[in-house]
């Protein structure tokens, strides 16, 4: 039954250009961050580290969260308009299966923008000519932040179901992007939901350790997902649906 | 018009459309006033050059947004109500355009103002040394406006044009990247870049000392010919905008 609800997803987003703006963003930073990079070569020594933090800083900080939210109030959109929650929640399927097709559809997005973020710096590091090789951390870079940009994933589809304005969930979480910045800055960037994506890229210091252990991103990552699931099943479950 | 414009704020009526908009500022304002915390005697020196130097700074991560939240609270009921070809035999849609985009203006400009007395305000409470600069206030006022309103208008031409409203805010976030990295790239290049007007129409520049890590501000000549680029920019919006909206079946 899963099956059919992520083919159904998958029949929604068919010959929808969303996937776009996920293309477009990582391309930016690559263009303007090698160039700043080119410029101020002086004060960059770290090489291929320099060009991370041009790459991934702003991008994790701000406009990855908030394109994330772009797409996840898209994906709830159909079933808030034209009374569509009646259809849906009559269709033979476990309401927790319509949330988690959609929290599938998005962190496929969400892991496809990290390996296009990791072409594109590669392909810039080796077109600006950078010595050495590309640092191995890169994986876990990408890997740790599709993590936290699941995370935001979940969130958000949770703040789009509640919410049926498509405007209001990418504002929370531009607001959930700024005071994820604040709480990096503190030292709580790990029991952020928001800044877990920038802990995990290492954007400020590629070179350092995580702000965290590892074993502490992926407890406090789980503990956020199935917080967001068990929300999400309790909601469609007892709450009856608002349509128009 | 005036009563067009009135219908705008009756249709928003209860949608708490400012709720967003007011968190959203505070949200800034709070990190305005947050990265002004620890300020010794050479900052509070230079503390009004800081606040026009910081904030333009932070517009251009959080002011796209902001006009494309508002752009599409003001768009996206007309869209789910499909309520654009009935309201056209009522009013006319270049005065339905019209009456939007000064609802949409309200918005932003109460945003300018606010941020404008929260910089006072920080001036009196942390001592900034000197008068309040009114005439750096007036033209940062005058020039955020103007950015602010234009990337509204963009805005609100994409929202009302798509229905999926994704494309509009694909457009503001991503134009918003590019207008935060062209603030440190040449100020030429954020010339081209309707998004980078934050920095060009800056009224204070900074030195950054790598040695002995001592910033200076100081003031610069108001960039005019920038702002009547950025006014050919905002009647060229308006216009295409305008007519694309008038042409288009509703």
């Amino acid at each position: 039954m899963f099956f059919r609800t992520l083919r159904a997803e998958g029949m929604k987003l068919r010959h929808s250009p969303v996937w776009l703006a996920f293309f477009i963003l990582p391309v930016l930073p690559a263009v303007m961050g090698t160039f700043n990079y080119l410029q101020n070569i002086g004060i960059l020594k770290e090489q291929w580290y320099d060009l991370w933090s041009q790459h991934a800083l702003f991008t994790s900080y701000f406009f990855l969260p908030s394109i994330i939210g772009v797409y996840c109030a898209y994906l709830c959109r159909l079933e808030h308009i034209n009374h569509n929650w009646n259809t849906v929640m009559t269709a033979p399927v476990p309401v927790l299966h319509i949330y988690l097709s959609k929290l599938f559809a998005a962190s496929v997005m969400v892991l496809l923008t990290q390996i296009w973020i990791g072409v594109m710096f590669v392909i810039s590091g080796k077109l600006i000519g950078l010595h050495g090789q590309v640092p191995s951390e890169l994986l876990a870079w990408l890997l740790y932040g599709g993590v936290g940009g699941i995370v935001i994933c979940a969130l958000q589809l949770c703040i789009s179901l509640v919410i049926r304005s498509f405007a209001v969930p990418v504002g929370i979480a531009l607001i959930g992007g700024v005071t994820g910045l604040a709480a990096l800055a503190k030292g709580y960037g790990a029991l952020y939901p928001y800044s877990l994506l920038s802990v995990g890229m290492r954007a400020n210091r590629p070179q350092e350790p995580m702000q965290c252990s590892m074993e502490q991103f992926i407890l406090v990552s789980s503990f956020y997902l199935i917080a967001c699931i068990i929300f999400a099943a309790v909601w469609l479950k007892k709450r009856d649906v608002v349509t128009g | 018009m005036m009563k067009a414009l009135a219908m705008e704020f009756y249709k928003t009526r209860r949608r708490r459309v400012w709720a967003i908009v007011a968190a959203l500022i505070f949200v800034q304002l709070l990190w305005g006033i947050w990265a002004a915390r620890n300020m010794d005697t050479r900052d509070l020196q230079q503390g009004w050059m800081f606040c026009l130097y910081q904030f333009p700074a932070l517009n251009s991560i959080m002011m796209p947004v902001i006009a494309a939240v508002v752009a599409s609270r003001l768009s996206d009921v007309e869209h789910k109500g499909q309520a654009l070809k009935l309201l056209e035999t009522v009013v006319s849609p270049g005065r339905l355009f019209g009456a939007k985009f000064l609802c949409g203006t309200l918005y932003m400009l109460a945003v300018v103002v606010l941020q404008l007395l929260v910089i006072v305000f920080m001036g009196y409470a942390k001592g900034f040394e000197g008068g309040v600069p009114f005439d750096k206030l007036l033209y940062y006022l005058l020039f955020t406006t103007a950015v602010n309103l234009t990337i509204l208008l963009l805005q609100q031409v994409l929202s009302l044009l798509f229905v999926n409203q994704m494309v509009s805010f694909s457009v503001g976030l991503i134009g918003g990247l590019a207008g935060l990295f062209s603030m440190f790239l040449p100020q030429d290049l954020g010339r081209f870049l309707l998004w980078g007007y934050y920095g060009v129409l800056m009224l204070v520049r900074m030195d950054w000392d790598r040695d002995t890590r001592i910033v200076d501000y100081y003031y610069v000549p108001a960039d005019w010919t920038g702002f009547i680029i950025l006014a050919v920019m905002f009647c060229t919006i308006y216009m295409i905008g305008r007519t694309l909206f008038v042409r288009k079946e509703m």
